[in-house]
């Protein structure tokens, strides 16, 4: 068992390696920041200076290991963008309202989409469960920004029962978080679903009703118990599609978290903030996939061999 | 049973957050500045802590001409106009309790602005200059060489915002960061990163010109379907949309507001036409290099069309990019030739073409037209899809090249952006700033258009200190750019604000920064 | 083709896939009353037929005056074309690499399987956004993003099922016999796996359209003026209000085929998928 955690997280740090060689040379490639940060009428000179005073006047290679070796420590560098602010910093403070927003979203798409499964698998290739399946994939069909756009315009400008957008309180969550949460839904129904046509068709459960135990009791108490871990699976997958997800529901809604901060650091060419912020996320992926295998090996003997 | 309670009691209280607002509070939807700092040198002049702090130079709310309102009383230069002396207004003092402002109060901000940090617009126009005290309120700049435009670099788009030397020494840069003491109407409350600002309104201001609104918040909204959407739920007072979402807000009952003066022109430009003999950057296989192209080009664009399309029918055809009424080298007689010369003519534009040889004389025929996204003009990609629909018709060869506003940059700093591609002259600039920006050498590297005609004259314009010769030489150089088609101007139009009326009255504003908008202690709450 | 699974034949995807995917890709040239890409500034935002607008245009025009029915058709070819290449792709690799992986095991599954990890851990919409920034918008990149987006999910499923392929009988007989690596892996193990390629592949399509609506979103998809579906939608998005059909009816073209083309997956692997046929 030592041996498997010591491998798996000596690999888990190696993809963490490429992973910060990919995200520096991108940002890198991508431009140089003085092209967002200087107005239009730059002079030579005042280029010349900036670019100095930012030390981008060193050979790629030599920032990039000054980059790795301050990052071990800790230290991602001076946001460019937000001035007196180390990149750390930046992300960090919008870091809780991302996991607001990601929570919520995780809670509601949990609860929706639970049942939805549960039903559609009991009431298998009947009207219920195509009408379930329907529900569930229209958040994955639609693009996100319209749907959330749509959601705004009806439920906050028309209906006026939740604010548009901004940071904020309950309220200001449930539009954007139910625009995300759908996307959510229907990989979770599905997940759902399937589980439980497994466990439904499984001697137990069959011995469970030929001793004549209500059929409801059957569902929730026996079945449902045993298909409820397949669906945990999938908050690994989900960790990763966080970020993803944020990134154009934020914009949308004004949310001002982590989405928000990549795309608009982006925009602004301040690679410290992105690499932070990208990396932060890959750290986020990989402790989560490296958390579910650990526990897959604990509960499966057999994984740690292969 | 307890729990219940507990989430209970913390929805109320997360509700009840949202439910803060009182009667004197005018909210601001806008777009986002591309820095949020409270440090303007850091940004690149798109700064948003205008209700809060100041310049030496004020402007005339309907004119837009300089006037007093800001931190000097009174100004004057020597004949060269290398010397100027600024005198500051008696009792003006900044916020906080920080004390009267002085000449130190200039001498320090003029460091902190010309630091090697510096990313600021228009500050090559207080690089190597000397300021001096000469007493608490007289400060003299001695420049190196003549500036008759030295005012605009203390007026509303300026590069110099007089900060608190007192703080300075007290707190350090991290006072500025997180309460900067300012000079105007309003005083500094908070900072959100990514929401916005918020001002509350300053008791007995030392102008004595107090503001009517008790408390001013701006609101940051990148998405315009979001800022229109703020506005119509009545969460925002007021919102600075795009041209084209204006309807909707008028449809439903809100108003616009225009500067009082032309705020912006737009234009598109025929970038890498560097006729300058010897340019290593030129690239001779630029279609538009040819000056048929450039004419058949301008011929081929319905201007009355494209101010239908992108501006909603609310904008003016634009002479001669740069070239303004209020500034230096205005040529009434070129904006009554404008018909003559650029007016719409399909015809005369294919006769133009096929005079030049096109597209069989030429080695690359294909005109790139850029399609960008630049905060504050949302409409420059339908700007693209319009161009290219003007020029298909004709016969051009085109195609769509996009690239964000930062990438444009990049293409421009090393003269490399051959492309046929948007640009905003916002707030319009004095001439010299403008003839630097767009068409002469001085202006390098973000130069698009350079010939030796203008250059030669703009040695002449730079050097000159006399009014009357300024003036001529101006106007000449802007008759060269019109009679090269240098550029393919396109539209002059004020700064537009939506407003509720239900609960603003008016507001006055002349246009001339970078955001459009100024002048927030004369919103007139209902 | 089982009688069952005929009976379940999911018709009405099918047919709305047809009648909004692959009919105008292939016949949008023939069918679209208008080209998409001539505008018409006298017949600017005018409203769908029913709504105060004319035959001309029956779903409405947009902002420069061009014919929505039209755009909207030709837009099936960029929606066909993308998933369709892209997902070639990103299947070809993913399954080859997953093969490899799968039969070779050792550290070349060890590299494989980290390279899957490393693209699962980089958030792909800013990967698109850095590279969009390195060389502007095209479509080469829209494609290049899908690849990167999927590959992973076919090599981590078709290594997983080539793990339990190689053990069984019938790939130990080919060894026996004599096989090569490559004769085993594509005679014996890729056939076993087609399967669930083809499902995977046919659920990937509704991934592809909605990523590149994404895209178009953050300004990085398809270049305009391409009529592509999300495009269309995030360039309508700012006139919800008034000129709602602008966004609205391509947006319901976007719903249709994702929705259809995950219906008739579903369908597909409950045909296809040995374990769930039996059920």
């Amino acid at each position: 068992m030592l041996t498997f955690l010591f491998k798996r997280t000596l690999y888990a740090l190696i993809s963490l390696l490429v992973i910060t060689l990919i995200v520096f040379s991108l940002s890198h490639l991508s431009g140089n920041p003085l092209d967002a940060l200087l107005p239009d009428d730059a002079t030579p000179q005042q280029i010349e200076q900036v670019t100095r005073h930012l030390g981008l006047d060193r050979p790629i290679w030599v920032q990039y290991l000054t980059f790795l070796q301050n990052a071990a420590m800790g230290d991602f560098g001076d946001s460019l963008k937000w001035k007196g602010q180390t990149a750390a910093e930046v992300v960090w403070e919008r870091l809780p309202a991302t996991l607001q927003l990601g929570g919520l979203a995780l809670l509601i798409s949990i609860v929706v989409a639970l049942p939805l499964g549960v039903m559609a698998a009991v009431y298998k290739n009947t009207a219920l469960d195509a009408v379930a399946t329907v529900i569930a994939l229209l958040g994955q069909s639609l693009p996100a920004f319209w749907l959330g756009l749509v959601l705004m315009w009806i439920f906050a400008v028309m209906l006026g029962w939740f604010p548009t957008s901004g940071y904020g309180g309950l309220s200001h969550m449930i539009l954007p978080a139910v625009a995300m949460a759908w996307f959510q839904v229907a990989a979770l129904t599905r997940l759902t679903r399937s589980a439980m046509l497994e466990v439904l068709d499984a001697e137990y459960i069959k011995l469970a009703r030929v001793k004549g135990v209500r059929e409801r009791r059957v569902v929730w108490k026996h079945a449902f118990r045993n298909a409820a871990i397949v669906p945990v699976t999938y908050f690994g997958v989900l960790a990763g599609s966080l970020l993803t997800g944020s990134v154009v529901i934020e914009t949308v809604f004004n949310w001002p978290g982590t989405g928000w901060l990549a795309i608009t650091a982006i925009q602004g060419r301040d690679f410290p903030v992105v690499q932070t912020v990208v990396l932060f996320f890959a750290v986020l992926f990989l402790l989560a996939n490296l958390i579910v295998d650990i526990l897959y090996a604990l509960i499966d003997p057999r994984i740690r061999n292969t | 049973m307890k729990l219940t309670r507990i989430a209970g009691v913390s929805l109320a209280v997360l509700l009840g957050t949202t439910v803060l607002t009182s009667a004197q509070t005018i909210t601001v939807a806008m777009s986002p500045p591309s820095v949020e700092t409270n440090r303007y040198w850091n940004t690149p002049g798109d700064f948003n802590l205008g209700p809060a702090m100041q310049g030496l130079v004020g402007h005339d709310p309907v004119t837009g001409m300089y006037d007093n309102s800001g931190l000097a009383e009174s100004w004057s230069h020597n004949d060269d106009f290398t010397e100027w002396t600024f005198t500051l207004h008696e009792g003006a003092e900044f916020h906080f309790g920080y004390g009267p402002v002085t000449a130190a109060d200039v001498v320090h901000s003029h460091t902190l602005h010309t630091g090697e940090d510096s990313t600021l617009i228009g500050v090559a126009q207080l690089k190597d200059v000397a300021v001096e005290a000469l007493d608490e309120r007289t400060v003299k700049f001695t420049l190196p060489r003549p500036q008759i435009d030295f005012l605009f670099a203390h007026g509303g788009r300026g590069s110099l915002v007089i900060y608190s030397k007192a703080q300075y020494d007290a707190e350090g840069l991290e006072g500025y960061d997180t309460r900067p003491a300012g000079t105007g109407e309003f005083q500094f409350v908070a900072r959100n990163i990514g929401q916005g600002l918020t001002f509350e309104r300053v008791e007995n201001h030392w102008s004595g010109r107090d503001a009517e609104v008790e408390r001013l918040v701006l609101r940051f909204i990148g998405e315009p379907a979001t800022a229109l959407a703020t506005l119509l739920s009545r969460e925002a007072d007021m919102a600075v949309l795009p041209r084209e979402l204006q309807p909707d807000a008028i449809n439903a009952g809100f108003e616009a507001i225009g500067s009082s003066n032309a705020a912006n022109q737009t234009a598109m430009l025929f970038n890498g036409t560097f006729l300058t003999e010897g340019d290593d950057k030129l690239d001779p296989t630029l279609p538009w290099l040819d000056i048929r192209i450039r004419e058949a080009i301008n011929r081929a664009i319905d201007r009355e069309a494209v101010i239908d399309v992108l501006y909603d029918g609310r904008a003016s055809i634009l002479p001669v990019f740069g070239m303004d009424p209020r500034h230096e080298g205005y040529r009434e007689d070129l904006a009554e030739m404008f018909e003559e010369y650029y007016g719409y003519d399909p015809e005369r534009a294919m006769a133009l073409m096929a005079e030049a040889g096109y597209p069989q004389d030429f080695e690359n025929p294909v005109i790139p037209i850029l399609s960008s996204n630049l905060a504050g003009n949302p409409e420059f990609p339908t700007m693209a899809e319009l161009m290219q629909v003007f020029l298909d018709e004709v016969g051009f060869q085109t195609e769509i090249v996009e690239l964000d506003w930062a990438g444009l940059g990049a293409l421009r700093r090393a003269r490399e952006a051959r492309l046929f591609h948007p640009m905003r002259n916002m707030p319009v600039k004095p001439s010299a700033v403008g003839i630097g920006n767009y068409y002469a050498s001085s202006g390098r590297p973000n130069v698009n258009y350079e010939d030796p005609v203008i250059e030669e004259l703009n040695t002449l314009y730079a050097a000159s200190t006399d009014p009357q010769e300024r003036e001529e030489l101006a106007g000449r150089i802007f008759q060269q750019a019109f009679e090269q088609y240098a550029v393919a101007p396109l539209a002059s139009l004020s700064a537009e604000i939506m407003v509720n009326p239900e609960t603003v009255a008016g507001w006055t504003f002349p246009g001339v920064t970078s955001a459009g908008i100024s002048h927030f202690n004369l919103i007139e709450p209902q | 083709m089982s009688r069952r699974a005929l009976r379940r034949l999911p018709l009405v995807p099918i047919l709305l896939l047809f009648l909004v995917l692959i009919i105008p890709a292939f016949l949008a040239t023939w069918i679209a009353p208008h080209d998409p890409y001539i505008s018409n500034l006298r017949a600017r935002l005018q409203p769908p037929v029913g709504f105060g607008g004319s035959w001309d245009y029956p779903l409405g025009t947009d902002r420069l005056g061009r014919c929505m029915l039209s755009r909207i058709l030709h837009g099936a070819k960029y929606a066909l074309g993308i998933s369709m290449v892209g997902i070639a792709i990103g299947a070809i690799l993913g399954t080859a690499l997953g093969l490899i992986s799968g039969y070779l095991r050792g550290w070349v599954d060890v590299i494989i399987m980290r390279l899957v990890d490393i693209t699962f851990a980089l958030p792909s919409i800013l990967l698109a956004l850095a590279l969009a920034a390195i060389s502007g918008p095209s479509l080469g990149l829209v494609v290049l993003v899908v690849v990167f987006v999927i590959w992973g999910f076919f090599a981590r499923q078709v290594r997983a099922e080539t793990l339990s392929l190689r053990e069984r009988d019938f790939v130990a007989r080919a060894r026996v016999a004599g096989a090569s690596g490559g004769r085993i892996v594509l005679r014996y193990i890729l056939p076993n796996i087609m399967n669930t390629i083809i499902v995977l592949a046919t659920l990937q399509i509704g991934v592809v359209i909605i990523l590149e609506a994404t895209l178009s979103f953050l300004g990085i998809g398809i270049p305009r003026p391409a009529p592509a579906w999300g495009l269309l939608v995030a360039d309508g998005r700012q006139l919800i209000v008034s000129n709602w059909w602008i966004s609205l009816f391509p947006g319901l073209a976007i719903l249709l085929t994702v929705l259809s083309v995950n219906l008739i997956g579903d369908w597909l692997r409950d045909w296809l998928d040995p374990k769930l046929r039996q059920a």
